[in-house]
């Protein structure tokens, strides 16, 4: 039943993923300056006939719409072509940024969590009283904030009070396990803190709804101790619409890791699809872009099923 | 009990130690760069970030010295015994990063590799006049022009465009874009796309003692703030600097490197612009810009003002001061425009994009420009954009960056030829196509002087290009880096002799 209901997702996804990679590959297409007038620049040292030989090698040549017939036949199989500056495959170059983009997404979020549920529960509880009051401030200085400012403030910091931490020089976690979380820890933080505002909004929202149900009520009214109440019943209930939050932020946060990476230097996915579309690098766009949508798909449909496992009243359709 | 103790000072004392180990730097430079490296076919990769990399794994026939001088490379000599003709000695002890031996047999190949219209290198056009390339003797390699350019064409052999590659390694169908195999002091020992490239030392490089270093890592740091960071933090050794005002982070405690490019900021103008197809017009511009304030004010004084050729350049340069027009007179400004017509001034726009500094450079110019009535708004566009917009002559003026080089026919035969493929101000001067064809081809160099003497002037004159300034290429690095010296054409060969004290 629930592979089914997977596969009935996946496939009612499709022409949402059609129509995003035909919308970014004309977009991209369309925008003034292709790559081979971006990889000239202004010296312009090749003839006119080596420019046409280039077009013609990078099937550039061919209308638009043909071009992106050829791609779409190619990812069907799961090829998805070349950088067309560096020759790279595409896979392999996703292959190689993607979990450094999925560990910060998922240290982001686990801070995040972190962060955000306790101040947000503790919010609900304390309605109105100073301790609202101050994690509400605080949390609208986390969401109005910009990261980079954030960013930018947090490394001039940790390099004049701790000169001897690593803040650049990304290292695989499977190389050496603790340089890779110390160079991690303040982009996702930085990241983190955007997330975990949201996070303590929704935690607290939801922890109001559930704290004015009745069956609260009735707890208390059973002589229930006040804590027993919080920790045994509502958290479990208001935990859920803030999980499926969670899942989905975790979907936006892998496309939106682009300006944490370039600010620490971190080789991931998203600074990888900046450059990219800066050198109208179009196989290495269409893959990256199609790779995101696909990730936000599948994850949507995770935490729903997630969902219904937590709350036994929803039914997979 | 006493043991324990002596076990625990011993522990502490291998702790120490060991992070005393941690911070040496094994002869490992750490070098922050701002730009990713792309493809390593020296033959064929026109990036930045490639040649950085490659100038230091290749070599070609010759080279420079500091001082931008041609000097031997790989070719041990050579002689041009007429304008024709250029024979270069190759010599003899020169090993590949894979044990084998160069000969002539590699030269030839590799210069027909370039020439091969299937190839598509970017030099190719650069030896579109050369007749013939044969082996004299064994040792030598002789090439011959169909036209007497020999001159002009000399400082195409050093570059990393016409590295000298192994036949073999190419025949046996290597991925030049992958894999390296060159003659120069550094082996590719280790690359992670976006992240960092690792080279080693060549133990059986020709030069003794040379390199000194035992590897380099160069760490690929895209933004000013976190590259800078890198080094305060000790995280790297040497960094490249992007902006001037990053200095101001780096007093005391680290090394300063600055030197003067041969690239040049420039506004290009389209002379079929209404206001701009009068001279006058033009040469008011010069009249009208403040060339020293516009380097205090975007480059923080990191820059010196330049002509048609860098001042650097001694043996080719008209002294930016010898013309009058380098110097700030808003009142002769106005005198010529309204001798040309225009005594109130004009407004046409000015499109840039925000890379490098150019932006910045517009709104100065933008303030001055207005002191004598002339309206400049300024465009800016992305840089895919900009670019489409340079190539089809889609502007009234433009603010931009130009590569420069010590050959005054490579400076400016493309720019400013009728038809040249650089040449994007719809300027055409048949006195100075004529005057251009004659400096490549003259043979005496005092004759090639006079001309390009001429040339400069005329160029003045006419003001299709307003030439602004020389940038300062600039780096920083701990203290202990030593021998570390910039070249004007951005080279960093020098990073064979560097050493930590």
């Amino acid at each position: 039943m629930k592979i089914a209901y997977i596969l009935g997702r996946l496939l009612s996804a499709l022409p949402t993923l059609l129509i995003l990679t035909f919308f970014v590959f004309i977009s991209l297409h369309l925008v003034p300056g292709d790559v081979v007038d971006i990889m000239l620049g202004t010296q312009n040292y090749l003839s006119e006939e080596q420019v046409q030989d280039l077009y013609k090698e990078y099937g550039l040549d061919q209308p638009l719409i043909v071009q992106y017939v050829n791609w779409l036949k190619k990812i069907i199989t799961f090829d998805l072509g070349t950088s067309l500056r560096t020759g790279d495959s595409v896979s392999r170059i996703i292959s190689e940024k993607f979990p450094v983009t999925f560990e910060l997404a998922l240290i982001s979020l686990i801070f995040s969590l972190i962060i955000g549920i306790p101040f947000g529960m503790i919010s609900a509880v304390k309605r109105n009283k100073l301790p609202d009051y101050t994690f509400r401030v605080l949390g609208l200085i986390g969401l109005s904030a910009p990261a980079f400012w954030i960013g930018a403030i947090f490394i001039v910091i940790i390099s004049s009070l701790f000169p001897d931490y690593l803040l650049f020089g990304y290292v695989p976690f499977s190389q050496d396990p603790l340089s890779n979380i110390q160079v991690m820890l303040i982009p996702a933080i930085t990241l983190g803190l955007m997330i975990a505002a949201q996070v303590m909004r929704m935690s607290r929202n939801s922890m109001l709804d559930v704290l004015s149900q009745d069956y609260v009520k009735v707890a208390k009214a059973k002589g229930l101790k006040n804590k027993k109440v919080i920790f045994k019943h509502a958290l479990r209930n208001a935990l859920v619409p803030v999980v499926t939050t969670a899942g989905i932020q975790f979907g936006y946060l892998i496309g939106g890791t682009i300006l944490i990476e370039k600010m620490f230097a971190l080789p991931g996915m998203g600074r990888h699809l900046l450059q990219a579309v800066t050198q109208r690098d179009y196989p290495v766009v269409q893959g990256i872009v199609t790779f995101i949508g696909v990730m936000i798909v599948i994850l949507n449909i995770l935490v729903d099923i997630l969902y219904s496992f937590i709350d036994p009243r929803i039914e997979l359709k | 009990m006493m043991s324990k103790k002596l076990l625990i000072i011993a522990l502490f004392v291998t702790m120490f130690l060991s992070i005393g180990f941690a911070a040496s730097n094994d002869g490992q430079l750490k070098f922050g760069i701002d730009t990713d490296a792309e493809g390593f076919d020296p033959n064929q990769v026109t990036s930045f970030g490639s040649h950085r990399v490659l100038e230091n794994i290749y070599e070609s026939l010759l080279q420079y010295d500091q001082d931008m001088n041609l000097i031997p490379s790989i070719a041990e000599s050579y002689e041009t015994p007429d304008p024709y003709t250029v024979i270069f000695k190759i010599r003899e002890n020169v090993k590949f990063h894979d044990g084998t031996d160069l000969t002539v047999e590699d030269v030839l190949y590799t210069f027909n590799r370039i020439m091969d219209p299937d190839y598509g290198s970017p030099a190719a056009s650069y030896f579109s006049e050369v007749e013939s390339i044969k082996e004299l003797d064994g040792k030598r390699v002789e090439f011959k022009l169909k036209v007497p350019m020999v001159n002009a064409l000399l400082l195409n052999f050093a570059g990393v465009n016409t590295s000298i590659v192994s036949k073999e390694f190419v025949e046996a169908g290597n991925n030049m874009q992958l894999k390296t195999n060159g003659t120069g002091p550094f082996v590719m020992d280790e690359y992670v796309a976006g992240n960092y490239i690792t080279l080693k030392k060549f133990d059986d490089y020709y030069v003794n003692n040379v390199p000194k270093l035992s590897s380099i890592k160069f760490l690929i740091i895209p933004e000013e703030v976190s590259r800078i960071a890198a080094l305060r933090n000790g995280d790297i050794d040497l960094v490249k600097v992007g902006e001037p005002l990053s200095l101001k982070m780096l007093q005391n405690k680290f090394t300063i490197y600055r030197q003067p490019t041969l690239s040049y900021y420039l506004i290009g103008i389209n002379c079929d612009f209404g206001p701009f197809k009068n001279p006058l017009v033009r040469r008011a511009l010069n009249y009208a810009i403040n060339r020293e304030n516009i380097i205090k004010m975007v480059s923080f004084g990191e820059g010196s003002v330049t002509g048609v050729m860098n001042p650097s350049v001694k043996a080719w340069a008209v002294q930016p001061s010898e013309f009058s027009e380098f110097t700030y007179n808003p009142k002769k400004a106005k005198e010529l425009l309204a001798e040309a017509g225009y005594p109130n001034g004009f407004e046409f726009v000015i499109t840039t994009a925000s890379k490098y500094g150019f932006d910045k450079v517009a709104q100065v110019i933008q303030a001055q420009l207005s002191m004598v009535g002339i309206k400049a708004t300024i465009d800016i566009v992305e840089w895919g954009i900009f670019i489409k917009k340079w190539k089809e002559i889609d502007f009234n003026a433009f603010v931009s960056l130009n590569g420069g080089s010590i050959e005054p026919d490579k400076q400016l035969y493309r720019t400013i030829s009728t038809g040249g493929s650089t040449n994007k101000f719809n300027y055409s001067k048949a006195e100075v196509d004529n005057l251009l064809n004659e400096g490549r081809s003259a043979v005496d160099t005092a004759e090639r002087k006079e001309i390009y003497n001429e040339l400069q002037k005329i160029l003045i004159e006419d003001s299709p290009i307003i030439f602004l300034y020389s940038p300062n290429n600039l780096f920083a690095s701990q203290e202990n880096v030593k021998d570390f010296a910039p070249k004007s054409n951005e080279s960093l060969t020098s990073l064979k002799y560097v050493y930590f004290e």
